[in-house]
């Protein structure tokens, strides 16, 4: 009974990762699979927001996330994150951003270190689904819009008093049945 | 072939006819007082106009979309409204009040009188509308006053009396007349239907609001008809620090409020005269009008605007006429309206 659960000492990504891969067109075989998700680990890395089809920022963003938590978790002094660094990471400066710059923004993260956004698809043309993906904390303004504070709108402030009259001619209802019906009892 | 030309050509001359008609019975001539009013208005306002004298620069700065901008603008002659003319027309549109060196409300055509930092607030202006509503509040007001001085036909006069000060929880803004000849009238629908259609009209027009500050004998001049208003303005002048009673104008309706009012009347958006109420005071029987109403850009859905509605329906519990010791009582002056 004293054992230690076993889910709180296997890593765990804090994303849903389907269980069957989502295929890429790729001639070159499964090398080439891994060569295109190379280029995009590399380029998120790099530019922190990227716009891909979804299928291929789906796929990008486990290795990403992986990579990441991999990262946190041992450092830069593990040799086997090292050498998976150096495989995904195609230009080797961004290394150094990846332990210097991205373990310390996310080493407090309760949330997934990367997002995915479903993109608008120009309506008549035929196209593949566009998403977004970054990494969280980028410098970019955020892709949703800012949610306003609208209660003090003139409208919301009528909608409201509405809603307080009514419940106050109800209440007054209420009790005013409730003492009749004291008076019938008696 | 010959037929049908000739058919087309009689529609044509036919629309052409109705496109040219007169419009003559539209267009009423002007009443002998409220001429006589517009007359004394534009005088005034042509006097404060020409006080200026030597026209001397103020620097004005503005902080915010679309860009940061500093205006070198004319003392006493430049409004909220040029210096929005100068910034972007998207400004110019939706404004409708502004605020000076984040104290002061300011209206829209009132001049700036010296340097200052200047904000320009609407109806979804961050992060509280507050002051934009109430002056949209006080403008329905006085907006609905108007429209009951044309409303009715000549043998019945109205006589306006007063507005309550703003409150836009009461869920409903407000008008107290006096209809002489009616002593007892309850609107039918369609009355109310025919008012809130004048009220879009007269939005529409888009009349600005004019604002004059004027002396105490000039406002009793103007209001001589008016038996409420001519003894409210001494009150009013009292109450005020440089004893001027502020008049505001749309189209030729001229009406006593301390403001500040919103720019243009086309900010109204959509609107309803909900009900009229009998009253009973000193002043024997005065008719409270009421009415709800959206600014222009608030979009709401029909159903929740017809709760609105009903909520106008009741009889709003602002301030009588004649209860005067009120804290409410709406001639209440200060030199400045601020938000501190």
């Amino acid at each position: 009974m004293n054992q230690a659960e076993v889910s709180q000492l296997i890593s765990k990504l804090r994303i849903r990762i389907s269980p069957r891969h989502k295929n890429l067109k790729c001639p070159e075989g499964p090398q080439g699979r891994l060569n295109k998700l190379r280029k995009t680990v590399n380029a998120l890395f790099k530019y922190e927001r990227l716009e891909l089809n979804y299928t291929i920022a789906d796929e990008t963003r486990g290795y990403a996330e992986r990579l990441i938590s991999e990262a946190i978790r041992h450092g830069d002094t593990h040799k086997p994150t090292m050498e998976m660094a150096d495989y995904w990471i195609e230009e080797k400066q961004l290394i150094h951003k990846l332990f210097k710059v991205l373990v310390p923004r996310f080493s407090d993260y309760k949330t997934s270190y990367t997002m995915l956004y479903r993109a608008p698809k120009a309506y008549p043309d035929i196209v593949y689904p566009r998403s977004v993906l970054e990494l969280r904390g980028n410098p970019f303004p955020s892709i949703l819009p800012q949610r306003i504070d609208q209660r003090n709108f003139i409208h919301n402030i009528l909608l409201e008093e509405a809603k307080k009259a009514y419940r106050a001619e109800k209440y007054e209802q209420i009790t005013k049945s409730l003492n009749e019906q004291d008076v019938v009892d008696k | 072939m010959k037929c049908f030309t000739s058919c087309f050509y009689k529609k044509y001359t036919y629309t052409l006819s109705r496109r040219y008609v007169s419009t003559s019975k539209n267009v009423e001539p002007l009443s002998e007082i409220v001429a006589y009013q517009n007359n004394l208005f534009d005088n005034e306002q042509k006097k404060q106009k020409e006080a200026v004298g030597r026209i001397e620069k103020m620097i004005i700065k503005y902080h915010g979309v679309p860009e940061n901008v500093t205006l070198s603008m004319n003392k006493g002659i430049s409004t909220p409204y040029d210096c929005a003319k100068h910034i972007s027309e998207m400004l110019v549109k939706r404004t409708g009040l502004a605020l000076v060196d984040n104290t002061h409300l300011w209206d829209m055509h009132r001049p700036l009188e010296s340097d200052c930092e200047i904000t320009f607030m609407h109806a979804q202006h961050l992060p509280d509308p507050y002051h934009f509503n109430r002056a949209y509040w006080r403008s329905c007001s006085l907006i609905l006053g108007a429209v009951i001085s044309k409303a009715f036909k000549n043998d019945i006069q109205p006589t306006l009396h007063s507005f309550p000060s703003p409150n836009v929880k009461s869920g409903s803004f407000v008008y107290d007349v006096e209809l002489s000849n009616l002593p007892e009238w309850t609107p039918t629908e369609n009355e109310l239907r025919i008012l809130s259609a004048n009220m879009v009209k007269l939005a529409q027009t888009s009349y600005r609001f004019d604002r004059l500050a004027v002396s105490e004998e000039l406002a009793l001049d103007i209001f001589q008809d008016n038996k409420f208003k001519k003894e409210q303005v001494p009150n009013i002048a009292q109450q005020s620090i440089d004893k001027k009673v502020i008049l505001y104008r749309i189209g030729d309706h001229i009406d006593i409020s301390k403001g500040p009012m919103i720019g243009n009347t086309d900010l109204l958006g959509r609107c309803t005269i909900t009900a009229v109420h009998r009253l009973d005071t000193k002043y024997g029987h005065l008719y409270r009008f009421q009415g709800v109403s959206l600014p222009k850009g608030i979009m709401l859905n029909h159903f929740a605007y017809s709760l609105l509605e009903q909520r106008a329906k009741k009889l709003n519990a602002a301030r009588l006429p004649d209860q005067v010791n009120n804290d409410m009582f709406v001639p209440r002056f200060s030199s400045e309206d601020s938000i501190a």
